[in-house]
């Protein structure tokens, strides 16, 4: 049932799917640079929900070339909750609050893309002395999801609001999910919908705190600084 | 000596005690109906499992010799095995336990009763489930065959006790005190895991057997540094000074029939731990134990022991002041463990003095439990009558409670060391063995053996004097308060829990040689040596002798029987006597206070009993005092004065208090540090995970 290599009577070639994963590997990375250059939250959302759909064929890819049924209900999950559903409740949220639709950021924009920078660079300084956890089948796929994920946290360590927390967080989440499908062609479905499940909850819990604190005392996540004692 | 028992009875009584504990345990669910029927349950049941512990310790240890019971436990851990293995010191730790669970269960109830009787019924059945727990947790942490039973009762024996401390009072005090103990208790209990888990983790399994084993191939650095974990968990857990803070606070908060319990008996159940972890687990396969362990342990032992005294001479509070006596009778046993460690595995006579050094440990441990367990049934008493713990605030309850007086006397006979009774047959035994160390050894050693012999003389004298004023001040003279004016006798079944700790001092103190027959089982498995018997009642159970075969020293033996007979005889002379000259008609007169009439406070107080020690210890006490006169109109009379006095822990103000600080600080640094911005925190990890990133990822 698991990855049984590149054999040859895979429909895929793989120098072929090597040449894909990296491809869609450049696209995530460019769709990063978007989220964090994204001045407006939809920019961001928008962004969030292309590096998704990229997830989701990278996924369909990989379960061509392995042969493995489980990557494509992965990848069918991953279209339907991530490229579809949550961006459209991040979406729906913003038009809901109606105010403060540009993003906040803590330090400027610029900064913040030099910091991207810096963290691909070490991501794939890093990797390269990883050596015997590249597969035949990866490609670039570990410098990718190690500098998606951590680019993810930077995202939520530079933006003063809710939202765009939550955009950082989905986007950091990617990066882990690109990495674990890549590298390990594939983790046993019940983890990969564990995760997903994980970050459905994380969604649903941080817009309900976002539209009750909203609602209640008309201030946003980030203000809640001055509650401490 | 009858014929051994069928081990097949011996499985049969443990797992008997198991469930008497167990059901005890689960009267709890009867206070919904009734808490006096609860308790009354609860208690029986402790009282069944007692008796049968007692009968399971007794057949191992009159059987046969060097035989070790086990039982295989169900199979409640995939990765462990869990079994009890009883062998000789398992058995007389189980002894020592049951022993003073009788009489903790026969006065329970009654006192539970006269001292809270408006106690709710959640409180009233947490107390029940508590016991019990308590209880069954040390007797079978005793027999725990591999290190996750043991540690599982540990922790519970832990946990029940930290239950009857908060449970007795709904005061702050007791709180803090359940606080501290729990704080106190957890970070010794640390310390064991970490020793634990080293040895289960080389051993690959949890058993004693397979512990011991891996033990054998650990080199000194690591076998030592593993000990003195061990020590650190265990003597967090005895009390030894300076890890002793929690106690004199914990141990007085609870009921009294469980601060007997905890001083009598938990201190015990550490010293069995060290026992266990010096002699038998981490001992090196050939060749002495490590010098370091015994001196180490000797040394702290002559601290405890002086310390302890000193500071419960200047304590008012009669139940703390029997707690701070368990610390220096805790060091009194370390000091003859402590002995026992550095001479043993020497040529024959240092054996025959290891054998002797560790008779006189263990027969305290069962002494101490005896006449602490008395003393606090005796405390408890008073209290449940007066509801008053400041001795200050008591006297004149000799006559209004004689029995508990006659007890309490007994008790603080025994304590003090005097003979005929059972501290001094113990204390005896230690300074022998101390002497004969002292020639065994040459130089240095020796004289610092000396040096631990005239610090345990001290030790006795200073414990003379402080139940010479805790006792003449509680029961003596006129009652200071309406309190004690008011006080009637116990309620006969607690009397009955302490005329049976009374008689077992009295048997041990009077005929030790037969108790000297049931550590042979433990002294000759722990030292590889002979029996206690073949060293110290080699003239027969009614002679106690230190035969040492050392050059240039005698034999030394004394008969406690003998001691008793003269001393009943003299007693009985000087009555005689005195009845046969009363020929002068007698004249009673009222006690001449130059012209005043007599109150009750022209009586020595329990602060001006101990003034003279407090002068020469003050170096020690830091004492602090305060007077405060209030005069009417003219400096010349004085309406009234207000004296303050204190006395500082010194451990506590010189460490605890300035870890403490050092805590504080510190949190007050991080909370000043901390702008409560989640993005900060986020970045804070990011940038955490990039350094170690950069640290570790690259170059592997």
């Amino acid at each position: 049932m698991r990855a049984h290599g590149a054999g040859a009577e895979d429909p895929v070639s793989t120098e072929m799917v090597h040449a894909i994963i990296d491809d869609i590997g450049a696209l995530l990375l460019f769709t990063m640079i978007l989220i964090v250059a994204a001045g407006q939250v939809y920019r961001a959302i928008y962004a969030v929900a292309a590096q998704s759909l990229l997830i989701a064929i990278a996924g369909g890819v990989l379960a061509a070339a392995t042969g493995n049924i489980d990557l494509w209900v992965i990848a069918g999950i991953t279209l339907v909750v991530k490229a579809i559903v949550l961006p459209s409740v991040l979406h729906w949220v913003v038009r809901r609050m109606n105010v403060r639709r540009e993003v906040e950021p803590v330090i400027p924009i610029a900064a913040t893309l030099a910091l991207a920078v810096v963290i691909v660079v070490m991501s794939f300084h890093l990797s390269a002395s990883l050596g015997t956890v590249r597969q035949a089948i990866t490609g670039n796929a570990l410098p990718v999801g190690i500098a998606l994920t951590l680019t993810g946290v930077l995202v939520m360590a530079t933006r003063m609001t809710a939202l765009t927390q939550m955009v950082g967080l989905f986007a950091s989440e990617n990066g882990i999910f690109f990495t674990a499908m890549a590298v390990t062609q594939g983790m046993p479905l019940i983890i990969e919908i564990g995760v997903i499940l994980d970050v459905i909850l994380a969604a649903l819990v941080m817009t309900i705190m976002v539209l009750r604190v909203r609602s209640t005392v008309d201030a946003d996540i980030a203000d809640l600084d001055r509650l401490r004692g | 000596m009858s014929s051994p028992p069928d081990p097949a009875i011996l499985l049969t009584g443990t797992i008997l005690m198991a469930s008497c504990y167990g059901a005890g345990a689960l009267t709890l669910v009867l206070a919904r109906w009734s808490g006096r029927l609860a308790i009354a349950a609860g208690h029986v049941a402790a009282l069944a499992g007692a008796v049968a512990g007692l009968g399971v310790s007794l057949g191992v240890l009159l059987g046969d010799q060097g035989r070790t019971l086990t039982l295989p436990l169900p199979v409640l851990f995939p990765f462990a095995r869990l079994s009890l293995s009883m062998d000789g010191l398992s058995a007389y730790f189980l002894l020592v336990i049951s022993l003073v669970a009788i009489a903790a269960a026969l006065y329970g109830p009654a006192y539970l009763r006269a001292h809270s009787p408006d106690a709710g019924r959640a409180r009233q059945a947490a107390q029940v489930l508590a016991l019990n727990v308590f209880l069954g947790c040390m007797s079978f942490l005793c027999c725990a065959g591999d290190a996750l039973t043991f540690l599982l009762c540990w922790e519970g024996m832990t946990l029940a006790s930290y239950v009857l401390v908060v449970s007795d009072d709904r005061d702050g005090e007791n709180a803090r005190a359940g606080h501290l103990y729990m704080v106190m208790a957890h970070g010794g209990t640390a310390l064991l895991f970490i020793a634990f888990f080293a040895l289960t983790e080389r051993a690959g399994a949890f058993d004693f057997a397979a512990l011991r084993a891996a033990a054998g191939g650990l080199d000194a650095t690591t076998r030592t540094a593993l000990f003195f974990l061990a020590l650190g968990g265990f003597a967090t857990k005895a009390g030894v000074v300076p890890l002793h803070v929690w106690l004199p606070r914990a141990h007085p908060a609870a009921p009294s029939h469980v601060s007997a319990l905890m001083s009598g008996v938990m201190l015990k159940v550490a010293i069995y731990g060290i026992l266990r972890f010096a002699f038998d687990l981490l001992a090196p396969v050939t060749g002495p134990l490590p010098p370091s362990w015994g001196w180490t342990v000797l040394v702290l032992g002559t601290t405890s022991a002086v310390v302890g005294v000193l500071y419960a001479l200047q304590q008012h509070d009669l139940k703390r002041l029997l707690a701070f006596h368990s610390v220096e009778n805790v060091g009194i046993i370390l000091i003859g463990v402590g002995l026992a460690m550095v001479l043993c595995r020497r040529e024959a006579a240092g054996v025959a003095l290891a054998t002797l050094a560790l008779t006189a440990a263990l027969l305290h441990t069962l002494n101490h439990a005896a006449f602490k367990g008395l003393l606090f049934l005796g405390a408890g008493s008073v209290l449940c009558r007066t509801h008053v713990r400041n001795m200050e605030e008591l006297g004149g309850l000799a006559r209004r409670m004689p029995w508990t007086t006659g007890l309490f006397l007994l008790g603080a006979v025994a304590i003090s060391a005097l003979p005929p009774l059972n501290g001094f047959v113990s204390e005896w035994l230690t300074f022998q063995a101390l002497l004969g160390g002292a020639g065994h050894f040459h130089g240095p050693a020796g004289l610092a053996i000396v040096l631990s012999a005239a610090m345990l003389a001290l030790t006795g004298g200073l414990a003379a004097a402080c139940f010479a004023k805790a006792f003449g001040v509680t029961f003596f003279g006129r009652p200071r308060t309406s309190h004690a004016e008011h006080a009637t006798e116990a309620p006969a079944s607690m009397i009955a829990g302490m005329v049976w700790l009374g008689a077992l001092c009295v048997v041990l103190g009077v005929a030790p040689g037969y108790a000297v027959r049931l550590l042979d089982a433990p002294t000759a498995a722990l030292l590889d040596g002979p029996g206690a018997s073949a060293v110290v009642s080699i003239r027969g159970p009614l002679v106690l002798s230190a035969e040492l075969a050392l050059t240039g020293t005698g034999a030394t033996a004394i008969s406690m029987t003998v001691l008793t007979a003269l001393l009943i005889a003299l007693a009985a002379l000087a009555w005689a006597l005195r009845r046969g000259s009363s020929g002068v008609a007698r004249r009673e007169a009222p006690t001449w206070t130059c012209g005043m009439s007599p109150t009750e406070r022209f009586d020595y107080t329990a602060t001006a009993f101990a003034k003279p020690l407090r002068l020469v210890f003050a170096a020690l006490y830091r004492p602090r005092r305060e007077v405060t006169r209030e005069t009417a109109g003219t400096p010349y009379v004085a309406s009234r004065i207000h004296y303050y006095g204190e006395v500082v822990d010194v451990a506590e103000t010189q460490v605890y208090h300035r870890v403490q600080r050092g805590i504080t600080l510190l949190s007050r640094i991080i909370r000043l540090r901390s702008t409560g911005r989640i993005h900060g925190y986020i970045g804070f990890v990011l940038g955490a995970l990039f350094v170690a990133l950069l640290l570790f990822g690259v170059g592997r």
